[in-house]
């Protein structure tokens, strides 16, 4: 089929009420949520999930993209008004956004953010619709050894750089992948780690995994600490930005999107170092750079461009691969499983109208993330005061139904509380969680596509290295070790220099 | 903690739980058939190189926190008050024990608003009336949303039939 039929198709299935209403509600949830400090986009899609299951697939999937959408914009609300990112990719936000609150020009940086914000992502959007067609027709090609060293490889970059050490990083990502061996085996179907469980059999429910790993963990936080925000919202002043304003940061605006499209297309990076790439970027090519960390306009730009711009460019290898670059677009993952979906390079194929669909929800998602956004900026400020006393014993409840719902087995319900304490342990420890997640999703595509790979080759290793793409990736794992531990080699290095 | 504890705990906890995995947890808690042709097929062979890597990265721990030198922070996790919060975690930990076993006899709702109750009670809430208006509203929109919209079949336990 031509681009202009998978168009149409595409057009057919998201043509209806139903969609952009799912998508409209998606977008204006995850603004909310993203304004509440501590409620990150991650607990907001992952809450959400369950909502989907009784919806179509499309649907369902355009509500939680607009979820995402939103809730990476929402994070800068409270990051300009009260200092608090509402996400982790809205701190570089704050550098600027709350000085120029300090100054009365709260409603002049947020409504630069959601110029910047609309921009990033209509451009981070089109990116994904020129490279992900693209992508997926050259993985076609792959076979159980490409398909295990790509995802050998994701799983290293995902583990060194989602927290603060690649050893950590790497302890998380095996233990998700031992996590994922709990059920039957693939090839024999004999019992690993059942425990004598019949519960256990089919593995681990994934949401119940997913929600108790990063909802659970914030509430038994809370309850260790139950501290509340005392924090007082700023007025916002004059909330109009003017054409030329935008004119003058636009050459930022789109060095931030593009920024944030090339780190958001590698798995792991996420919106965060992106943000505050975009954000050092502007400041060295700025002829104000002095004015940066001050109240300046454009540092609110580079910033809120940098995280946007990774929002579609994540979804490149999802959709291209199946492999998810960050913890957002695991759980968009989960949803497609959940709907009888698997993303990679045949559902470019099997299901292109649906594929097609999302791309045209998507750029429908940026007008209705400008609309809501400008509604947000003046009546959402009070968002980000809601007690968090009230907001997570409702969250818990919220885990509760949505964990119960998925299979209505009070199992279930208990594999979340454990993962949630799993999780406060990690957070204790300073483990990231992100690697424990994607490994326990990779984990079984990870194992058959090597128990694949040996029964083509009669136990030969050397099939894992069989063609260049195999090669190139061994390369980029090796490469990316290294740079990983010599990052964190300088980094204690200069610690060590501080400290003597 | 300080970077270097964390680091050589987690690194003894991994060395620790590889040798459980090798000793007792692969060979009493994984089938294996007899009649496995290669060994790089059978059930045992992935979980035992996962305890592999898991080991090397445990010594790899333990290694660097020999390398780290960093003095103990003053953050806010400091400033908390431990036998008090502890003490609160520990109550929550019974209190989801409480919600599993109490589910089946009184039902997702009832247990959910007590457990909104509880919650706001162990972290003091200074504001009890919202929590008690939410207590009530929360899991009865999320009833109506999860039984009659998803269709999931709510457990509605022995002392609350709700239609």
């Amino acid at each position: 089929m031509s681009l202009i039929d998978n168009l149409l198709a595409g057009l057919s299935l998201v043509g209806n009420i139903e969609s952009f209403l799912a998508l409209f509600i998606g977008v204006a949830v995850g603004t909310v949520a993203g304004a509440i400090p501590g409620f990150s986009a991650t607990m907001a899609v992952a809450l959400t999930l369950p909502f989907t299951f009784s919806l179509s697939p499309t649907t369902g999937i355009l509500l939680l993209l607009g979820v995402y959408k939103g809730g990476i914009f929402g994070g800068s609300i409270p990051a300009i008004l009260i200092k608090t990112p509402g996400t982790p990719a809205s701190s570089a936000t704050v550098l600027d956004g709350y000085p120029l609150a300090e100054k009365g020009q709260a409603g002049k940086a947020l409504g630069m953010a959601l110029w910047a914000s609309c921009t990033a992502d209509a451009i981070s959007n089109l990116s994904l619709i020129l490279f992900a067609g693209w992508l997926a027709s050259f993985a076609l090609s792959f076979g159980p050894p490409e398909f295990f060293t790509l995802i050998l490889f994701s799983l290293t970059i995902i583990a060194g750089v989602s927290g603060d050490s690649l050893l950590r990083g790497a302890l998380s990502a095996i233990l998700g992948l031992l996590l994922a061996t709990v059920g039957l085996d693939l090839i024999y179907g004999t019992n690993r780690f059942t425990f004598d469980n019949p519960n256990m059999m089919g593995g681990l429910n994934f949401i119940a995994v997913l929600i108790g790993l990063f909802a659970i963990p914030e509430i038994i936080s809370m309850v260790w600490n139950p501290r509340t925000h005392n924090e007082t919202t700023r007025s916002l002043g004059d909330s109009r930005v003017t054409f030329a304003e935008y004119k003058q940061n636009f050459v930022s605006i789109v060095r931030g999107s593009f920024i944030g499209v090339f780190l958001g297309s590698i798995p792991g990076i996420g919106a965060a170092p992106s943000a505050f790439l975009s954000y050092s970027e502007a400041r060295r090519n700025s002829p104000n750079k002095e004015n940066f960390g001050k109240g300046e306009l454009e540092g609110v730009a580079a910033a809120e461009a940098g995280n946007n711009g990774v929002a579609g460019a994540t979804l490149i290898p999802l959709l291209a691969l199946g492999i998810p670059g960050d913890v957002i677009t695991a759980i968009i993952l989960g949803a497609f499983m959940i709907h009888g979906l698997q993303p990679g390079p045949l559902m470019f194929v099997l299901n292109a109208d649906l594929i097609y669909g999302l791309f045209i929800g998507l750029i429908v998602s940026s007008v209705f993330l400008f609309f809501i956004g400008s509604v947000a900026i003046r009546g959402f400020k009070h968002v980000a005061r809601i007690p968090r006393s009230v907001l997570f014993p409702c969250v818990m409840v919220l885990c509760t139904y949505g964990v119960y719902g998925v299979n209505n087995n009070l199992f279930d319900v208990g594999v979340m509380y454990a993962m949630g304490w799993f999780g406060f342990m990690f957070l204790c420890f300073k483990i990231p969680a992100a690697p424990f997640l994607i490994a326990f999703i990779l984990g079984p595509l990870l194992e058959d596509n090597f128990r694949q790979a040996m029964l083509m080759s009669n136990n030969s290793p050397a099939i894992l290295f069989r063609s260049p793409i195999t090669w190139v990736f061994w390369t980029f794992t090796v490469v990316a070790v290294a740079a990983i531990v010599r990052a964190g080699y300088r980094a204690n290095q200069k610690t060590e220099d501080l400290a003597t | 903690m300080n970077a270097k504890k964390i680091q050589f705990r987690l690194g003894l906890g991994a060395v620790l739980f590889a040798a459980f995995l090798v000793f007792y947890l692969v060979p009493f808690w994984v089938t294996a058939p007899d009649n496995v042709p290669r060994i790089v097929l059978s059930p045992i062979f992935w979980p035992i190189v996962l305890a592999g890597v898991l080991a090397l990265v445990g010594l790899g721990l333990l290694f660097s926190s020999r390398t780290i030198s960093s003095p103990a922070a003053v953050t806010e996790d400091n400033l908390v008050h431990r036998p008090t919060a502890t003490a609160r975690v520990v109550t929550l930990a019974v209190l989801m024990i409480s919600v599993v076993y109490a589910l089946p006899y009184l039902g997702l709702v009832l247990t959910t608003m007590l457990v909104i109750v509880a919650l706001g009670l162990l972290v003091k809430t200074q504001h009890p009336k919202t929590v008690i208006i939410c207590a009530v509203l929360v899991p009865l929109i999320l009833y109506v949303f999860f039984a009659h919209i998803a269709g999931v079949a709510v457990p509605q336990g022995n002392f609350l039939r709700l239609p």
